[in-house]
């Protein structure tokens, strides 16, 4: 879908990208960074509207330079920040928008109608923007950014100030986008427990370099280890483990531990009873996201695995 | 509101737009229509049509009086030429522009929605030339209006058609040098000013503030015997400018004390006006460049 | 009246563009009187014409539509009023303080713009100067009253104001004789003919031009502080 070779971009002041090279297969793709890791320049310069300082990059199989107009026709792309104006009704907006991606009168229409159905907004179309709920602007957001039919969008933060219940809603969207609709995304957040939900593939970027790139699958796979949960002392616990020459570390109030062959479950119990604390859990452990940022040192590249 | 609950009745599914993509011309044509119906308030809320229409009213309803009074009076000729119409009632021409412009440009920009636009297949020359067009029309409305009254009052009244077409036609003209310069000016300052209020604000103190220096200039000129710098000093203000220009080439009644002198000054009038064009225009691609999607 | 509330205001107002524009208008004024010293040399009759024509009747309600509308308008147009009317401050002090930001900067872009203008145009003869400064400034304090109420009315405070000073006052009041008797323009003039000499030429008396400066002033202060106590806020337009 999107792939870039040594993809950089110099400002006077800082450089945002720095040979950044990916492959992002099609499906719903994850784009996890700090603010001011380079995703916004990224994204302006896969939709054309910023030339890189060097390196090539292609979305779609179009080049971002030459072909910019091209790939703007077949991307949808849904801004973090605030873009509607008060005055006018979701449906007049869609519409107008919808000509501007080339959709002739008609079809504009039909589509308006249709997309707005699909996000969730019934009868507040006819209202103007202005009365909207924050989780009624997201989702007009997001179907300004379908309603002509992409092959790919580009969602920046969508879940951004939406309540539990409508970052649910909204995620779910968003995996029907990638799944049912046929739609690939590119979705960023600093939320990386939302990606996880929902992207076949995570890229990390930090500082305008690539960290990561791989399928959710391969970085939260879960392997041996066990999360352990006491209601006091904790640090005795891992003082215990570790004396019986089992790995394991406290994390705040969470202690976890290497799992050997089985062996550490029954030795948890017991080093527990021993200590006469109580038990809260013994969970298996899936990896997060969150410990790439943790395990490797902002300098370094990881070489991509694609899986 | 869950997205499940698209309902099993009426849910068929996401289906994919086959049909035709139209290029760059028709999305610059889809923003131009948008813009000028916008510039009326048409598919907005209510509130906005009102002060555009207003002004539409007010800027009719002296053409009503004058087309009844020519009627009833029988008179002979219109008693406000056609050319001089836009100038009489600049006070309403200028918080059009300076109440629209705004509406044009600035709430783009205040709201945004400029990354929603720059995002599409819609270049930056692309927007400027819709809006610019948008407004121009819009303005055209607005001068036209009045002048095809006064048209109507005057054939209903048996003037002599033919020299009657001929001044409306003058008059349409001249209208189309006014809709032209005040686009471009008003779009300019308002590009400047997000700033709701601030913008209309700008607009009509240029407007208005150099149309009135140059009329007192013109006038103190004048009663000293200074012709010529009465009559340059046209140059300092958008409505004097043009009606200069008009005076020039389409041989009308000076609403200033003096039209400019002779065809030196008939030129420079021009290439003012012209210069005016070209570099409001460009400072408003220039604007333009800077912003930015996110 | 809150020293908070008028330094903020203070520094809300002179932002960058709107600066720009208060700096710019008062400065065509002194162009305009440098200009024509050097064309006509110092005469009553003409310096009568540009302060009154010009900074009377053009700049002053300009600036005091300007600043009138500038000091409260941008706030409850994007909402952040709330956090002024949050504070315990009762709204009447809150509308006295921002009317003093406003007049405050329509005294120094135009009451002494106009002065140095008259000066420069005839010196001190005729109290012309004085005269129309004076007047320049009861115009301003009065339009900024009347400008800060019609910004709590309405959002389209700048366009109704503008239809206001542009067509009642100028266009319709050389058509209407009625008219005139209601336009601030012409209470100011009285104010400045008593100072200045019976040349300058206003549509009512001087009692009658002050009664009704100081009735519109204090009326729009004290309706504005009451508006406000009960101003909604909606999103739209």
């Amino acid at each position: 879908m999107i792939t870039a070779q040594a993809l950089t971009k110099r400002f006077p002041r800082v450089t945002a990208l720095d040979s950044l090279t990916v492959e992002v297969p099609p499906g719903v793709v994850g784009l996890v960074g700090a603010n001011g890791a380079g995703k916004s320049t990224l994204i302006k310069i896969l939709l054309g509207l910023l030339p890189p300082t060097s390196g090539t990059a292609s979305v779609l199989g179009l080049d971002v330079v030459t072909e910019g107009d091209r790939i703007r026709e077949q991307v949808g792309y849904m801004p973090e920040h605030d873009v509607l104006p008060p005055d006018v009704s979701a449906t007049e907006l869609i519409v107008q928008l919808g000509r501007l991606s080339g959709l002739p009168k008609t079809a504009a229409r039909e589509r308006t109608a249709d997309t707005l159905r699909h996000v969730g907004l019934y009868e507040e179309r006819y209202r103007p923007i202005g009365g909207y709920s924050t989780g009624m602007k997201q989702r007009v957001k997001l179907a300004q950014a379908l309603v002509h039919d992409p092959q790919l969008v580009f969602l920046d933060e969508p879940t951004n100030g939406l309540d539990p219940a409508g970052r649910i809603d909204m995620l779910g969207l968003i995996r029907r986008i990638g799944t049912e609709f046929g739609i690939s995304v590119l979705v960023t957040s600093h939320l990386l427990g939302e990606l996880e939900q929902i992207s076949d593939h995570i890229v990390v970027i930090d500082g305008g370099r690539l960290l990561h790139s791989s399928s959710t699958a391969a970085v939260t796979g879960t392997r041996e280890r066990l999360l352990v949960e006491v209601t006091e002392r904790p640090e005795a616990l891992v003082a215990a483990l570790v004396g019986a020459g089992v790995t394991a570390t406290l994390s705040g109030r969470m202690i976890e531990v290497e799992i050997g062959d089985g062996v550490a479950y029954d030795l948890v119990r017991d080093r527990v009873a021993d200590l006469g604390v109580g038990l809260v859990r013994i969970e298996q452990r899936r990896h997060r996201i969150a410990e790439i940022f943790r395990a490797v040192p902002s300098e370094a590249t990881v070489a991509a695995d694609v899986g | 509101m869950s997205a499940d609950q698209t309902g099993v009745i009426h849910d068929i599914g996401y289906r994919h737009y086959t049909g035709p993509r139209l290029g760059r011309g028709a999305i610059v044509r889809a923003l131009f229509v948008q813009s000028l119906r916008g510039a009326y308030g048409l598919g907005r809320s209510a509130k906005s049509k009102v002060m555009p229409i207003l002004l539409l009213v007010i800027m009719c309803v002296p053409a009503l009086v004058i087309a009844a009074v020519v009627n009833g009076f029988k008179l002979t000729a219109q008693p406000v030429p056609y050319t001089r119409y836009a100038v009489v009632l600049l006070a309403v021409v200028a918080i059009f522009v300076a109440a629209q412009s705004p509406q044009m440009v600035s709430r783009d920009l205040r709201f945004r929605l400029t990354s929603l636009y720059f995002s599409r297949p819609l270049g930056r020359l692309d927007y400027v030339l819709a809006k610019y067009a948008a407004m121009v029309c819009a303005l055209l409305l607005l001068l036209v209006s009045p002048l095809v009254i006064l048209y109507g009052g005057g054939l209903l009244a048996r003037l002599p058609a033919g020299a009657e077409t001929r001044h409306f036609l003058l008059g349409a003209v001249g209208a189309v040098f006014f809709a032209v310069v005040l686009a471009a000016v008003g779009l300019l300052i308002a590009a400047f000013t997000p700033r709701r209020g601030l913008g209309v604000a700008a607009v009509i103190a240029v407007l208005l503030v150099t149309y009135s220096g140059v009329s007192v200039v013109q006038g103190i000129a004048q009663d000293q015997g200074q012709d010529t710098v009465a009559a340059y000093a046209g140059l300092f203000s958008p409505f004097t400018l043009v009606d200069g220009v008009q005076v020039w080439l389409l041989n009308a009644r000076p609403s200033s004390p003096v039209g400019p002198p002779g065809t030196t000054g008939g030129l420079v009038f021009l290439a003012t006006t012209l210069a005016l064009l070209a570099g409001s225009f460009g400072l408003l691609v220039l604007r333009y460049r800077k912003v930015s999607i996110s | 009246m809150n020293a908070t509330v008028l330094r903020l205001s203070l520094r809300g107002l002179l932002g960058r563009r709107r600066a720009l524009l208060l700096l710019l208008l008062p400065g065509v004024l002194l162009l305009l009187a440098v200009v024509i010293r050097l064309l006509a040399g110092s005469d009553e009759g003409v310096t009568r014409t540009l302060l009154g024509a010009f900074a009377l009747g053009t700049l002053v309600p300009l600036l005091g539509l300007i600043t009138g509308t500038g000091v409260l308008g941008p706030e409850i147009d994007d909402g952040s009023v709330v956090y002024l009317l949050a504070k315990p401050i009762s709204r009447p002090v809150i509308v006295r303080s921002k009317l003093m930001v406003a007049i405050i900067a329509v005294t120094v872009f135009a009451a002494l713009p106009t002065l140095l203008a008259g000066l420069i145009m005839s010196g001190l003869a005729g109290g012309l100067a004085v005269g129309y400064a004076v007047g320049a400034l009861v115009a301003g304090v009065a339009y900024c009253a009347l400008f800060l109420l019609l910004s709590v009315l309405t959002r389209n405070a700048v366009i109704v104001g503008l239809l206001y000073a542009l067509i009642w006052e100028t266009v319709l009041g050389g058509y209407v004789p009625g008219a005139q008797k209601l336009s601030v323009q012409q209470w100011a003039l009285a104010v400045t003919r008593w100072i200045a000499g019976s040349e300058v030429r206003s549509a009512v008396g001087l009692p009658v031009g002050v009664v009704l400066l100081v009735v519109l002033f204090a009326g729009s202060t004290w309706y504005a502080g009451r508006r406000l106590s009960t101003l909604t806020l909606t999103s739209d337009e």
